[in-house]
């Protein structure tokens, strides 16, 4: 009877696995409103967008952790395919119970994973015109204001000598006899062509109906004089710049905090960077001279949004957090100083801003802005679509500005079919 | 009561993988073969649109799901090639009577065990730094250049990775193929007056052919289904010119959002590699010889 002992032994932990893959079934079936262990209000998990932040958001769930007992699991972040993680993760019913949502585009996609926050308290300090809306719900506080535009040294480059595409060129010009890099862009999809595609279209009168127009098919930006002037500078870029798709955002912020470069094609989150090294020269943001824009690019990076597919108390707790993180002296605290941004909050005051951050406040205060288009446009279409034309472009030494403009009306039609 | 003995052992070490096989391979499969009839952009609460065979028949009239299929066959090609010769090449090699032949087999072996992903980045680094360096310094930039830059060459580069991680796997299933031929037939050849080279074209590599069937199935699916070294070492870049099978289903799903359609192309998928896997079994099987 030795045999039957040892069979009975496996046929136990065959029933046993039996019955874990029936468990893991019935929470799918459940629809998630419970999916974790710990949906009981006790432990709450944050995935967000921004790279730069992951440290210091750590040590912040600590401190929360310490006074409130609630445990806090900060997921690594993956920076350019953000988006297509959080779908995987919360379709898979494992996403977190905060995330960041980038832009109206997105509410749009996730809204049945939305959160409607209108009726908290902390949601009324949120700045005019800032929050992320849909309809008439309340789906994100904004992380704060950003602005992109030229970051330059000081020694180097004025911006008295960047004011339109021929002083912009003559510039490149001189600086590439001085034996600098007049300007770098680098490989990362928003840093290769996504910001940098903003400006034709934030320069619209209203971009919105241009690209709604756009996306039906009404206009081209091939006949768009915007666009035309744009391949102009991007292909002037190609003559005098390093190769982006050689260039990584960490080698373009080195090359420029060590003097090698004039200007770089940044928004005020690499100050994080270049506070790395010792920088002994002025640093100052200026804005992107298409069609002698004046005005740099600011508007909102990233959202947090509450996943309304949890428990109750895990949503519960999901609020707290943000109450705390925008009402409590340590969540102010970190906002403005650790994380580097500018409050979109009026309760929250900014003191000591980096240059950068300076910059963007003052254009923000001043009114003197263009808008940031990119959060309107078709959701993915900037890792999807442009990114491949613009290596395209990049890689392709024979390639005109005026072609890459058609490319990326063909990239566009692809994304919008 | 020994009958029911045995199936009582059968299900014991067939029961728990039959179980995973299930889970993880055949219940998916359904599922997806469903999902792939719908309009669905993958959001579990958004509405799914019946559509029949329309996902399938919008695959023909896709411009980068044919380039995409295209590079898939250029890559499996030349890596089946170029795994297996180098593969054979280092089994011969070990198999010989030189000191450092075991060492050399474990050095082989090495970067199999390295997984996929960290591999990639590994020659990402060579490829964009070292390769340019090297091209700087002795001046032959015509072959040192940053491959990853270049359209045809981000493809070769690929090759080359792949080949470097599971030539040393092959080259384990080739060194069992050359023990397992008996020495005294080799012998009885050399009396003959055979020379090395028809030693090997005569003798060995007909005996080998079991050895041939389980590494090109081997390489053949693996080369197909790559994903891991694609991601990592170019990310289907530049200009989508190395986005292969795989990485093309993950950016239709997870990056277009067409759940559906992506599903469409991983059935087609499933099933060209299935029957290209299975024509190249059915082939090298035939010329298997019995001794």
């Amino acid at each position: 009877m030795k045999f039957g002992k040892k069979a009975f032994g496996g046929l136990v932990f065959i029933c046993l696995l039996l019955a874990l893959a029936a468990c893991s079934s019935g929470d799918k079936s459940s629809g998630g409103s419970s999916d974790e262990a710990s949906g009981d209000g006790k432990s709450i998990t944050i995935f967000q967008s921004k790279v730069e932040i992951s440290d210091q958001l750590e040590e912040l769930a600590k401190k929360y952790t310490d006074e409130t007992g609630v445990k806090v699991e900060i997921w690594g972040t993956t920076g350019d395919d953000y988006f297509s993680q959080l779908q995987i993760k919360l379709n898979s019913e494992q996403g977190p119970s905060i995330f960041t949502l980038g832009n109206e585009r997105e509410a749009e996609k996730l809204k049945s994973y939305l959160y409607d926050m209108s009726d908290r308290d902390y949601v009324k300090n949120i700045a005019p015109n800032m929050a992320l809306k849909q309809g008439d719900k309340l789906v994100g506080i904004p992380y704060g204001v950003e602005g992109f535009g030229l970051v330059y040294n000081k020694d180097l480059v004025s911006p008295e000598d960047v004011k339109d595409y021929d002083s912009f060129v003559s510039t490149m010009k001189k600086l590439k006899g001085e034996d600098v890099n007049p300007i770098s862009l680098s490989q990362e999809a928003f840093f290769l062509i996504g910001h940098m595609s903003n400006y034709p279209f934030a320069l619209q009168d209203d971009y919105k109906s241009y690209i709604d127009k756009l996306s039906a098919g009404d206009v081209s930006m091939a006949d768009t004089e915007e666009f035309q002037e744009f391949g102009k500078f991007m292909e002037a870029i190609k003559t005098y710049a390093p190769n982006p798709m050689d260039v990584t955002y960490d080698e373009e912020m080195g090359d420029f905090a060590t003097g090698k470069t004039a200007m770089v094609h940044q928004g005020n989150w690499s100050y994080g960077m270049l506070s790395d090294y010792d920088v002994d020269f002025d640093i100052g943001m200026m804005p992107f001279p298409l069609m002698g824009n004046d005005k740099l690019a600011v508007g909102v990076g990233g959202n947090w949004a509450v996943n309304g597919n949890k428990s109750e108390e895990e949503i519960k707790a999901a609020n707290d957090f943000l109450e705390w993180l925008h009402t409590s002296e340590t969540g102010k605290k970190y906002i403005v100083e650790k994380f580097g941004f500018i409050p979109a909050m009026t309760n929250i005051e900014a003191n000591d801003l980096d240059p950068l951050s300076q910059a963007v406040l003052d254009a923000s205060n001043s009114g003197e802005t263009i808008p940031w288009a990119i959060n309107y446009y078709p959701a993915g279409v900037i890792q999807n679509d442009l990114t491949p034309a613009a290596q395209q472009f990049f890689l392709d030494e024979k390639m005109k500005g005026n072609d890459f403009i058609k490319d990326m009306d063909k990239a566009w039609d692809n994304a919008t079919k | 009561m020994t009958r029911r003995k045995h199936w009582a052992w059968f299900l014991l070490f067939t029961g728990p993988l039959l179980i995973i096989f299930l889970t993880v391979v055949i219940v998916p499969f359904i599922v997806g073969s469903f999902y792939s009839f719908f309009q669905w952009d993958g959001i579990s609460a958004n509405p799914k649109v019946f559509t029949g065979f329309e996902n399938y028949i919008k695959l023909l009239d896709d411009p980068r799901f044919m380039e995409s299929a295209w590079a898939t066959v250029k890559f499996t090609i030349f890596s089946v090639i170029s795994v297996n010769v180098v593969g054979l090449t280092f089994a011969l090699f070990v198999t010989s009577k030189l000191k450092i032949s075991n060492t050399a087999r474990t050095m082989f072996f090495m970067p199999y065990l390295i997984g996929g992903l960290i591999l990639g980045y590994i020659w990402q680094f060579v490829f964009s730094d070292v390769f340019k360096l090297i091209g700087e310094m002795t001046g032959l930039d015509s072959i040192f250049f940053n491959w990853l830059l270049d359209q045809d060459f981000a493809l070769y580069a690929l090759v080359f990775v792949f080949t470097w991680q599971m030539a040393g796997y092959v080259m384990i299933i080739y060194i069992t193929g050359l023990q397992g031929i008996p020495n005294d037939i080799i012998e009885a050849s050399r009396i003959d007056g055979a020379s090395t080279w028809q030693q090997l074209r005569k003798i060995t590599f007909p005996l080998l052919m079991p050895a041939f069937t389980i590494s090109l199935f081997l390489t053949l699916s693996q080369a197909f289904k790559i994903y891991d070294v694609n991601l990592s070492l170019t990310n289907g870049g530049p200009a989508n010119a190395t986005e292969l099978f795989a990485m093309n289903i993950f950016n239709e799903i997870f990056g277009y959002g067409n759940y559906g359609y992506g599903q469409a192309k991983a059935i087609v998928f499933f099933i060209i590699v299935a029957v290209l896997a299975l024509t190249q079994v059915y082939i090298t099987k035939k010329r298997e010889v019995e001794m």
